[in-house]
């Protein structure tokens, strides 16, 4: 029987199936033993029926106005539980940082006094907001959802590339790829225990309920999208359906007297909380763009009387700058009093002197981003740019250093994707999802992982090409206590040795937890690729509307 | 429930019953010209589609009227049309509609016809187009709750279907053989259950009778108007402040429900064309009485409504 794994071979990056000696990680045995007993053919049926029940179930994201099936390969990514827990309290981490960070700047700014932050840093970033100074959240919480983008270093390090806590997506995936591959891959569900992803709508509108002003007792909790040409109006739906709540447009809200509504068929009905899922420039017409027909006039004014809860707050954005990224190590320390779990990639701040001189010279080997950007715009990749557009960069980022930073270029890790009935090894990153509760940080196991399919591309995202993966985060076995090591992140600088899931026999060979006291980043990398004309105004608000903007799609990420 | 979802859903029956409707209607015209040799295709199509409230087309063949009411998805009369607009309703609304019907809805628009046919290949798809506007029906009510929207989609579905079969009723007039009736009956599903009813001995009068004011049957129009009467008391029970103008939507309903009911079916067949032109007048006015009063929000999105004659 032909064996679709025999010529699997590893590359220069982390392949999270197979080390460098060809032999099989533990995690892995399971999709390992599952995948051998398959042939192409069987595997081929089953990628095409995957593919179909997405075409049917209208599981798509829309590509310029275009709907398409979105991508799913049938080949699990498998996070070993002990380095789950890293990761899930190194997320966990970071948000709880972040949020502290942004109760400050929006309030007393101890950050600056203390002088851990300049303070042009905060004046000088575009999603810094005046018009939301001072307002203070019912529960406290600004950052209800937060997607972390994790990518893992050659070495076997998982490092963060970078922070969202505007408005990420990707979670209806999450839940639709596991329901799918269930279906798809029966076999290796039944072998092992996997922590199921099913609960995050009810976090979610748990935390959202919690977030209500006070005095509402039984709050109206509304899915807010900017319709059905965004790229993620898929999860738009999913998410309100999974919820129970309604979906609403801009047009269906109405704001009266600090207070919004919306409009039903029995007239105006009061709204507490909105997930909103559209940017802060198109939100409310009267303090930000006011040529936007998405938002709602008046609800800024709405929020600072505490009529209304927006999750996640208006200038959230402040605090996934990427040059507040370079901070957020000295955050957790500031705020936590704790070392970081997960590093930071390496990166210049083209502020500096120095970093910038040595940035100009090695311009060619590495990749350049402006700050403020999401959905990979404007970002240079120094390999594939000609010199004209090296030397133009030069210029530009003379004449404005705040905005960009400088990152090396590093092999993402991989793992076995399903091409032309064959596995090959492809390049993923990983978006673990957070929700804040106000009374906890709870992360979401597993996460969207995302993987380019042309063979050495590191570009994952969705609109070149890109598919996803579904994350398995495996159960730890009974006896190992998931809570204990969680509050001791620090105690876990050494490798851990993987429970054996499936295969006793197996050498204890997986080790990949991330360091918490990791040394200065060692080089990574990971970056955005599309690079896109700096958009024009006019074009951005019909952007709004078809693309997420920290959209996963309009993520573009390479190394 | 949030007016824009009530409108969408609203729509969506609308325009299901409208792709079903279609499709009997496209069938009959194929049966008659086949049975009747005497009727002139021409004619006979442009008839048809003047029916339809089309009439773009100077000369049209059976090929022209396939495609005009059939698969070009740029004439906003055809099937295809009608399932794109009720997908892209669908996915406006897509949080409160079962996840089953959604993917019937969804599949359907997935597996409407890329090319064009000819008469040949008319009957599986006008076939395939019914069976797949059964489906959504039986879907529909197997999974949907009998909440508000509910009664807005059935709302839509009844005004849909007595508007399309008093267009298939004015067919009838249209061709001069014997058989018309019969294959108006045939049409609308209800050949064997009007035998079975009146008996064999039938005439052109109790066929209409039984296509028209025979509330028993599901397809006829006296049925369509009960039952959006009957949708329209239930949500203006639950909306007071649309009690005064849905009141007047009533009104329109109950008078041409008693305008045909007591009606000398004699003179009413004289005068078919222009009575089936009256329901579909009421069914206009009913639409749009019901989008001033239950779906206020400004809404940019031109509907295709039915155009009247």
């Amino acid at each position: 029987m032909e064996n679709v794994l025999a010529s699997y071979m590893v590359g220069e990056a982390f392949d999270e199936m197979m080390d460098t000696e060809g032999s099989v990680r533990p995690s892995y045995k399971a999709i390992y033993n599952t995948l051998r007993k398959t042939t192409p053919a069987e595997l081929h049926n089953i990628a095409e029926s995957l593919a179909k029940s997405y075409t049917h179930a209208g599981v798509t994201f829309d590509v310029g106005g275009v709907e398409r099936p979105f991508p799913l390969d049938l080949v699990p990514r498998v996070i070993a539980a002990p380095e789950w827990e890293t990761i899930e309290a190194g997320v966990a981490q970071r948000v709880r940082a972040l949020e502290a960070f942004l109760g400050d700047v929006y309030s007393a700014k101890r950050v600056i006094s203390d002088g851990v932050i300049p303070s042009q840093l905060l004046t000088s970033s575009t999603h810094f907001h005046r018009a939301v100074w001072g307002i203070e959240p019912p529960n406290s919480v600004r950052i209800h959802v937060a997607g972390v983008d994790l990518i893992r270093t050659p070495d076997g390090e998982v490092r963060v590339l970078e922070d969202n806590v505007r408005v990420p997506s990707g979670v209806s995936y999450v839940m639709t790829n596991r329901t799918a591959m269930i279906t798809a891959l029966p076999d290796a569900f039944s072998n092992q225990r996997i922590r199921p992803v099913a609960g995050y709508p009810q976090r979610l509108l748990a935390a959202l309920r919690k977030a209500a002003p006070p005095g509402a007792d039984d709050p109206t909790v509304v899915v807010l999208t900017p319709g059905v040409y965004n790229s993620a109006y898929f999860e738009h739906t999913l998410l309100a359906r999974t919820m129970g709540v309604e979906l609403v447009e801009g047009r269906d809200l109405e704001c009266r007297r600090g207070r919004v509504y919306m409009r039903t068929t029995a007239g105006l009905q009061r709204v507490d909380v909105i997930y909103r899922r559209v940017d802060d420039d198109f939100l409310d017409p009267v303090h930000f763009r006011s040529d936007s027909m998405l938002g709602v006039p008046g609800l800024v004014n709405a929020v600072r009387t505490g009529g209304v809860t927006l999750a996640n707050a208006i200038g959230n954005g402040v605090a996934d700058d990427k040059l507040i990224y370079t901070y957020v190590p000295d955050l957790i320390r500031y705020y936590l009093g704790e070392e970081p779990i997960l590093g930071n990639v390496d990166t210049w701040r083209l502020e500096e002197d120095e970093a910038r001189a040595e940035v100009f010279d090695r311009l060619p080997e590495l990749v350049v981003k402006p700050v403020d950007a999401s959905g990979g715009k404007g970002i240079v990749i120094g390999p594939r740019a000609s010199r004209e557009e090296l030397d133009s960069l030069r210029q530009t980022i003379s004449l404005d250093p705040r905005g960009w930073i400088a990152q090396p270029v590093v092999q993402l890790s991989t793992v076995p994707t399903l091409i032309n009935d064959q596995l090959r090894p492809r390049h993923v990153d990983l978006r673990p999802f957070a929700v804040n509760s106000g009374d906890s940080v709870w992360v979401l196991p597993g996460g969207l992982t995302r993987v380019a399919l042309p063979e050495g591309e590191l570009v994952v995202n969705s609109s070149q090409g890109g598919g996803s993966k579904d994350t398995w985060v495996l159960s730890p076995p009974p006896h190992y206590s998931a809570t204990e090591s969680r509050h001791k992140p620090a105690e876990k600088a050494e490798p851990v040795i993987e429970p054996p899931v499936a295969a006793p026999e197996e050498a204890p060979a997986e080790a990949l937890p991330a360091r918490p006291n990791s040394p200065v980043p060692v080089a990574v990398t990971a970056m955005p690729v599309a690079v896109l004309t700096p958009n024009a105004d006019q074009h951005s608000q019909q952007e709004q509307q078809q693309q997420g903007r920290q959209g996963f799609s309009a993520q573009d990420r390479t190394c | 429930m949030l007016s824009r979802i009530a409108e969408s859903l609203f729509w969506i029956g609308r325009y299901v019953e409208r792709a079903e409707d279609t499709a009997r209607l496209v069938q009959t015209h194929l049966r008659v010209l086949a049975e009747d040799t005497s009727a002139a295709e021409v004619d006979a199509c442009r008839n048809l589609l003047a029916l339809m409230s089309v009439d773009s087309i100077a000369e049209p063949t059976t090929n022209d009227l396939l495609r005009v009411l059939g698969y070009d998805g740029s004439e906003p009369t055809s099937i295809f049309a009608s399932w794109a607009s009720a997908r892209d309703n669908a996915r406006r609304a897509r949080e409160v509609i079962p996840l089953e019907l959604w993917e019937c809805i969804n599949t359907t628009w997935h597996q409407l016809p890329a090319d064009g046919f000819g008469s040949s290949g008319a009957h599986t798809f006008l076939g395939w187009a019914r069976e797949r506007s059964a489906l959504f029906t039986g879907i529909a009510r197997g999974t949907m709750v009998r909440d508000e929207g509910w009664q807005f989609l059935l709302l839509g579905r009844s005004l849909e279907q007595m508007d399309m079969t008093s267009r298939i009723v004015a067919s009838a007039s249209l061709t001069t053989g014997s058989s018309q009736w019969r294959s108006v009956l045939r049409g609308c599903g209800g050949h064997d259950a009007f035998l079975r009813t009146y008996g064999g001995l039938n005439t052109d009068p109790d066929a209409a009778t039984f296509l028209i004011i025979d509330a028993r049957f599901p397809r006829s129009i006296m049925h369509g108007l009960v039952a959006a009467s009957d949708c329209l008391t239930n949500v203006s029970h639950a909306n007071p402040s649309a009690a005064i103008p849905s009141a007047k939507a009533l009104r329109r309903l109950g008078q041409l429900r008693a305008r045909l009911e007591y009606a000398d079916m004699t003179s009413l067949l004289e005068h078919l064309d222009d009575e089936m032109s009256c329901v579909q007048d009421v069914a206009a006015a009913v639409t749009k009485t019901v989008s001033t009063s239950f779906f206020a929000a400004a809404d940019p999105t031109p509907w295709i409504t039915e155009a009247t004659r």
